[in-house]
């Protein structure tokens, strides 16, 4: 069937603001990022030049940029599977009973919602080194105290703690939709046909019926744990000596701390690159599933 | 008689052209700073009726004052006076944003015996050019907690005045087992009190012609030798900032080495905690100690020799000693200009802790800010390498690491 012209027109004008609002807030940004990579350019410099490849291959040379990378992908392997794990259980929890179920939505919830610049602030007061609660609560469990924020070896796992504390609820709220999902009948058949305990349940109903969520979760936890910045930005700027690190922290400490906004482009299309990875990892996940169902 | 009429209307027409002049005025942190902006523009109006002074929406920090007018650099649309991070001057010469402020200086009368001194005027200026007129700053100052010093053995009249005294009398504090001894915030703005501990020692940071790294001398071998002692023998905690201040003003740290602009902030959270008191910087030798001044600066940044003019008179307003007065008054930073101390005597008798640093003003030097493109890249990289000796990890190493950073920040120095 082909178009009429009008309907070609209509069409075309309906989807114009949608184009132009892409165009001038995405592409043309990502665009900019794009040359940019490519030149010398320093925020306030009246003209650049192209050098090629050089930002990458200082890139390539420059320690903080791998650390940065490393301490990302370490801190998406904690933050992901916690989040989600915590977030599935307090999910099935929350389902499986029956009394004050929305004041735990709400509680488990209120992380997410909250401003996390406002709750780094809370965490530094209960992480302080000499009168912060944890490590109260440490010393009267006999366990040696420790300076959560300012030990190389511990804080980006610190930051870790609280990215699970900060996420799992959203997690929560998605696997809640995806359990409501799942017919109750297929529990009660699997009751009369003798499924023998919850486990058995779960492994056999939930677990397989919750899959698209599981995957959409997923997803959308690692790509948000590369992008962690608040928590850093507030408590520790990256250090103790690079130690927590980040890659969004990185660009902005080099776009605007440093003013070297070649090296920050360079480090964002780095950034984009795996985000977009992720992002596709996804995409072919969705059509197998697409294909078999 | 025409020639009175003629000059009668010029005076009139010049007048009214004065009338009209309007210069914008754009400043960082609003909570700090409103209140003071607002008396000063005040003050300067009634002092200058034919100049109006109209304020932009401040910056929220220091970044986003240097990032925004860099960035209204290329568009054309800066506000005529911008106040900015002292150590950011550098880069609006750089980049050609600020204007140089010689030929106004050359002008005046004066200016010294109004108290715009040597110092104050060092630490706006680039490669030996004035581009600003520092406006409120901050000064490295000790910080005591009186109950833990007495308790160590020491009053008010004996308070250490060297870097020595404070770590004998940090381990006193340390014996008695309730607080630690001493910290310094070394790592206020990634290099500041750096820079402080070696110019004090007379040192710099780079050679005069600012191709090679110099504090690597003996100037900056003392200073690391001295924070490896308060990493070692004092035993000095390693915290953040927030941190520190949190436990100075809980009774947890007995001697605290950080700015003056904190003294507002430390008495308020301190309140009847404990007895604090403030002391000179240790070590002050004359003719050899330098201390560069934090805090923020005033740039002309008018295209037009009209606005340049107006923006002129506000900013020796601003700087001057009403303006400094006005400033203090309302934040509990420092004025620089040596007559504003003059208009605050009843001030600076209520408020002996914030008087302190005056003594220092003598001292003051720019806050340096490396050359070239790598300039701010550079404070982090002395940030890295002082915090491996502040916790502990490499403070039996000290030279070494010095020997380090010295070799890491030439290797970011533009080569020529």
């Amino acid at each position: 069937m082909s178009l009429s012209a009008s309907q070609n027109r209509a069409g075309l004008a309906l989807i114009a603001p949608a184009s132009v609002l892409a165009l001038l807030f995405l592409i043309a940004p990502l665009s900019s990022i794009f040359v940019l990579a490519f030149t010398d350019y320093q925020l306030g410099d009246r003209s650049l030049s192209f050098v090629g490849l050089k930002n990458f291959e200082a890139l390539a040379d420059d320690p903080t940029f791998w650390k940065s990378l490393t301490n990302t992908l370490i801190y998406s392997a904690v933050v992901v599977p916690g989040s989600m794990l915590l977030g599935l259980v307090s999910a099935l929890l929350i389902d499986a009973g029956t009394s004050l179920r929305s004041f735990y939505r709400t509680a488990f919830f209120l992380p997410v919602m909250a401003s996390l610049l406002a709750m780094a602030v809370v965490w530094e007061f209960m992480l302080h080194p000499s009168f912060g609660i944890v490590n109260a609560t440490m010393k009267a469990l006999g366990f040696a105290p420790h300076n959560w924020l300012k030990d190389g070896g511990i804080a980006l796992y610190v930051l870790a703690v609280i990215g699970i504390w900060q996420s799992f609820g959203f997690n929560m709220v998605l696997f809640m939709a995806g359990l409501s999902a799942i017919p109750r009948d297929l529990y009660d058949a699997a009751e009369m046909d003798g499924t023998p305990n919850a486990w058995a349940r779960f492994k056999l109903i939930t677990w397989p019926l919750l899959a698209p969520v599981t995957v959409f979760v997923a997803v959308t936890s690692v790509i948000r744990s590369f992008q962690v910045f608040d928590t850093v930005h507030a408590l520790t700027q990256g250090g103790p000596n690079k130690a927590t690190e980040v890659l969004l922290y990185t660009i902005y400490a080099e776009g605007f701390e440093f003013f070297r906004s070649g090296h920050a482009a360079a480090i964002t299309i780095v950034f984009i690159m795996l985000v977009v990875g992720v992002s596709l990892l996804r995409f072919v996940s969705l059509k197998k599933n697409g294909a078999s169902a | 008689m025409r020639m009175i009429l003629t000059a009668a209307a010029l005076s009139l027409t010049a007048s009214m052209a004065l009338a009209q002049t309007t210069i914008t005025v754009q400043y960082p942190y609003p909570e700090l700073f409103d209140e003071t902006q607002k008396q000063l523009a005040e003050a300067f109006s009634r002092k200058h009726p034919d100049i109006k002074v109209e304020f932009r929406t401040p910056y929220k920090e220091y970044e986003d004052a240097a990032q925004r007018v860099l960035r209204e650099g290329i568009t054309g649309n800066v506000p005529d006076v911008t106040f900015q991070g002292l150590n950011r001057v550098r880069v609006l010469a750089d980049k050609e944003i600020a204007v140089s402020l010689d030929d106004f200086i050359a002008n005046e009368k004066d200016f010294d015996a109004e108290g715009y001194h040597d110092g104050m005027r060092q630490a706006g200026a680039v490669n030996g050019k004035v581009y600003g007129l520092p406006f409120a700053i901050s000064l490295p100052i000790v910080y005591y907690n009186m109950d833990l010093v007495k308790k160590a053995g020491l009053d008010e009249n004996s308070l250490p005045k060297s870097w020595d005294e404070i770590i004998e009398l940090a381990k006193k504090i340390n014996a008695q087992g309730e607080a630690d001894g001493v910290m310094a915030e070394w790592s206020i703005t990634g290099n500041w009190l750096w820079q402080a501990m070696v110019f004090a020692n007379g040192g710099t940071m780079l050679t005069a012609d600012e191709t090679k790294v110099a504090f690597d001398g003996d100037a900056g071998k003392q200073a690391i030798a001295t924070l490896a002692r308060l990493a070692t023998e004092a035993k000095s905690p390693n915290m953040t900032a927030n941190d520190m201040l949190a436990a100075f003003s809980a009774g947890k740290i007995g001697v605290m080495v950080t700015t003056t602009s904190r003294v507002n902030a430390v008495t308020k959270q301190v309140g009847d905690k404990f007895e604090l008191k403030t002391g000179v910087y240790p070590d002050i030798k004359d003719g050899v100690t330098r201390l560069p001044a934090g805090g923020n600066v005033a740039i002309i940044t008018a295209k037009t020799e009209e606005k340049q003019k107006a923006a002129w008179e506000f900013l020796k307003f601003a700087t001057g000693p009403e303006g400094g007065a006005i400033m203090v008054r309302t934040t509990g930073y420092m004025a620089p200009n040596t007559k504003a101390a003059d208009l605050l005597k009843d001030f600076y008798t209520q408020n002996p802790n914030q008087a302190v640093a005056l003594s220092e003003l003598p001292y003051l030097t720019g806050w340096y800010a490396f050359p070239g493109d790598n300039g701010l890249k550079i404070t982090d990289v002395i940030k890295d390498h002082m915090q491996s000796i502040m916790d502990g990890t490499r403070a039996k190493e000290a030279e070494a690491v010095l020997a380090e950073m010295a070799a890491d920040t030439q290797a970011l120095l533009p080569r020529r």
